[in-house]
C-alpha cells in the first residue's frame, strides 16, 4: 500500500552546521541531505557555507567546493559537468534537476539539496538506480529487425529521422521518473516516463520491425497505463523533453491498434 | 519500498503485472464513457431543473416519458461503468495484493448495485408509475 510518510528511522533530523570559511565576503548557504547506511543514525540535514569568490557559479561547483575544502565525506555522483551524462541529477530546492546546469543565482536563500525522491539511498546524494535501469532494459532500447541485415547500414529518410528528435536526447538522469507520483507509488511495476519515452522512440523508429511485439510487451495496466498525465516529467526534464506526450502517443497507438 | 519485484523480473520485457488483455480496453472504456458523460450531464441538468419544485406525479410523468426514461437508464449504466473503471485506476495506484483484491470486489459489487437499483427504479417509473 502507498506510504504517505517516511518511517521514523528514515526521517531527516537537524545535522551539523559547518563553520563559515575564514575571510569570505560572499557566502551561500547549502542545506544538504546526509545519510550513511553504515551508521544506524537517521538521515540528517547538514549546513555548509560556500565562498562564492572561490567557487564556480553552478550548484555542482558548490558541492565540489564543499567536498574538496570542507567535508570530504560528502558523497555525490558527477562526471561531465555540462548536462550530458545525467550523473549529478538530484532534488534541488524541491525540483529534480542536474546540479551542473543549475546556477546558484537561479534562487535566493539557502540551497536545499536532497537525493532524487522516493528512491533507495546508497549514500548522501546517491540514489540506487538499479530498478530504473532494469526498466530501461525492459523496453529493449535497441534496433530489432527480422529482415536480412543490409550490406552497409539501415537507412532512414530525413523525415523518418526527424521523428526521433525530442526523444533520442534523453540522458537517463531519472529526473522525470522520480518526480512522477505514479512512479513513487508503483515504482517497480510502472515503467516510468524515462523508459516509456525510450519505448516510444523505438516504436516510431522506421527501421525497427518489431512494433507489434513491443506494443504487446507494453500492454499492461501497470507498465504503461499508470501514467495519469500529471506532467511533472515534462516540467522537470533538464533536456526540455516531454515524456508525457510520448506516453500519450503510445496510448494512442494502443487504441488505434485495438480499434483496427 | 518493501516487497519490491526483483530487477531481473522487471528487466524482462515479457513480465506482466495485471490483466494485459483488458488494459487498453479499460482505457478506451474510461475515455469513451467519460466523453459520453460530459454530454449526458447537460441532459441530467435539464431534467433536474425541469423537475425542480414539482410534485411526484409530475416527476413520474417526466421520467416515465419514452424520451426521458430510456436515455436516463442508459446514462446510469454508463456512469456505473465509468465509476467502476475510475475507482479501479485509483485502487491500482494506491493498494496492492489482498487489500487491492478485496477493495476491487467491493468496488465492482457497489457499481453493479448502483446500476441495477437505478435501472429498477427507472423501469418502475416507466412501466408502473
Amino acid at each position: 500500500m502507498v506510504e504517505l510518510m517516511l518511517p521514523k528511522a528514515d526521517r531527516p533530523t537537524q545535522g551539523k552546521s559547518w563553520p563559515k570559511p575564514a575571510n569570505a565576503k560572499r557566502l551561500r548557504e547549502y542545506h544538504i541531505y546526509r545519510y550513511d547506511p553504515d551508521q544506524s543514525a537517521n538521515p540528517r540535514i547538514d549546513t555548509y557555507f560556500v565562498d562564492l569568490d572561490d567557487c564556480g557559479p553552478m550548484i555542482l561547483d558548490g558541492l565540489l567546493w564543499i567536498k574538496n575544502k570542507v567535508d570530504v565525506t560528502l558523497t555525490l555522483r558527477r562526471s561531465c559537468r555540462e548536462g550530458i551524462c545525467g550523473s549529478c541529477s538530484m532534488n534541488i530546492n524541491g525540483l529534480n534537476t542536474l546540479a551542473c546546469t543549475k546556477g546558484m543565482d537561479d534562487s535566493t536563500g539557502p540551497i536545499k539539496i536532497y537525493p532524487l525522491p522516493h528512491m533507495p539511498v546508497v549514500k548522501d546524494l546517491v540514489p540506487d538506480l538499479s530498478t530504473f535501469y532494469a526498466q530501461h532494459r525492459a523496453i529493449e532500447p535497441w534496433l530489432k529487425t527480422v529482415s536480412p541485415t543490409p550490406d552497409k547500414e539501415w537507412t532512414q529518410t530525413i523525415p523518418q529521422r526527424a521523428k526521433l528528435d525530442g526523444l533520442y536526447e534523453c540522458i537517463l538522469c531519472a529526473c522525470c521518473s522520480t518526480s512522477c507520483p505514479s512512479y513513487w507509488w508503483n515504482g517497480d511495476k510502472y515503467l516510468g516516463p524515462a523508459a516509456l519515452l525510450q519505448a516510444y522512440r523505438w516504436l516510431i523508429d522506421s527501421r525497427d520491425e518489431t512494433t507489434s511485439e513491443r506494443l504487446d510487451d507494453l500492454e499492461d495496466p501497470f507498465k504503461l497505463f499508470r501514467c495519469h498525465t500529471i506532467m511533472n516529467c515534462a516540467k522537470v526534464c533538464p533536456k526540455g523533453l516531454n515524456p508525457a506526450k510520448a506516453i500519450a502517443e503510445i496510448k494512442k497507438i494502443m487504441v488505434e491498434r485495438k480499434a483496427a | 519500498m518493501t516487497d519490491r519485484i526483483p530487477d531481473a523480473v522487471i528487466a524482462n520485457p515479457k513480465t506482466k503485472y495485471g490483466n494485459a488483455k483488458a488494459s487498453t480496453h479499460h482505457f478506451i472504456a474510461q475515455r469513451l464513457t467519460g466523453a459520453i458523460n460530459v454530454v449526458f450531464i447537460g441532459f441530467l441538468a435539464f431534467i433536474v431543473l425541469r423537475l425542480a419544485g414539482q410534485d411526484r406525479s409530475d416527476m413520474v410523468a417526466t421520467i416515465g416519458s419514452g424520451w426521458i426514461g430510456p436515455p436516463l437508464a442508459v446514462l446510469l449504466v454508463i456512469v456505473a461503468i465509468h465509476m467502476c473503471n475510475g475507482m479501479r485506476d485509483t485502487l491500482e495506484d494506491y493498494f496492492h495484493g489482498v487489500a487491492y483484491q478485496r477493495l476491487m470486489m467491493l468496488n465492482t459489487a457497489f457499481c453493479i448495485f448502483i446500476a441495477v437499483a437505478g435501472l429498477a427504479a427507472i423501469l418502475k417509473l416507466v412501466f408502473w408509475g
